[in-house]
């Protein structure tokens, strides 16, 4: 899931104005862009599944560090001290929110393979529900988070707007809903 | 590709643009009345 994220943090801006967008959306994504070095290292990896192509779902990550429960914590509390540094308390639970969120809306996605303890200590059974093995599915739930997110962002934008930036506050609704289904389509295709 | 791209697209472009709304601010440094 990227686009389903991104929609969510659009709706969190609808409801906690004073967060910036710009940190909501990197909040959102922030257990993946910590994935990509721990990847290229090979520390955390993705296995593809007997038969199949690397695509939308269609594989095993093992993202043992920064997708297992207690680390998705850690990361989270980490960004949203940063950010109470930065901006104020509130701000940085609420961005430390958006970072465990990530955790909370894979958990429906994954197959079995987000274990509890960082590295799958102690071998506790692996969370995942699954959805990912119907495509359709999933790209549906995705979908709806980018246009409720869209529909949020939107009311709440254009209730700030004032004159001189009501077409801004349009453009940058209209940006949400294209890049999140540009991104979405991206993802689907495999790209 | 399009977790790159998504980075890309909303956190500058899409955030960048919002910046420039008039949304609350957040910032902590609220003025401080000077001492006598």
């Amino acid at each position: 899931m990227i686009a389903g994220h991104f929609g969510f943090a659009a709706a969190v801006k609808a409801r906690a104005p004073r967060a910036p967008l710009w940190a909501l959306m990197l909040a959102c994504v922030w257990l993946d862009v910590v994935f990509v070095p721990l990847f290229a290292m090979k520390i955390e990896t993705i296995e593809n599944l007997p038969g199949t192509a690397s695509g939308y779902g269609q594989g095993i990550i093992h993202a043992d560090y920064t997708h297992s429960l207690v680390g998705a914590l850690v990361l989270a509390l980490l960004f949203g001290s940063v950010a109470a540094l930065r901006w104020r308390a509130t701000v940085g639970a609420v961005l430390g929110g958006v970072v465990f969120s990530h955790w909370l809306l894979d958990l429906p996605m994954h197959r079995a393979d987000m274990p509890l303890l960082p590295a799958n200590a102690g071998h506790l059974p692996l969370l995942g529900f699954g959805l990912w093995r119907w495509p359709v599915a999933s790209a549906l739930l995705e979908l709806a988070l980018v246009l409720g997110g869209t529909f949020l962002y939107g009311a709440a934008a254009r209730r700030v707007a004032d004159g001189g930036t009501a077409s801004r506050a349009r453009l940058v609704t209209i940006l949400i809903l294209g890049c999140g289904v540009l991104t979405l389509g991206l993802n689907l295709l495999g790209q | 590709m399009s977790f790159i791209l998504g980075i890309l697209l909303f956190v500058a472009v899409v955030g960048g643009l919002d910046a420039r709304l008039p949304w609350p601010k957040a910032r902590r440094d609220a003025p401080r009345k000077d001492l006598p």
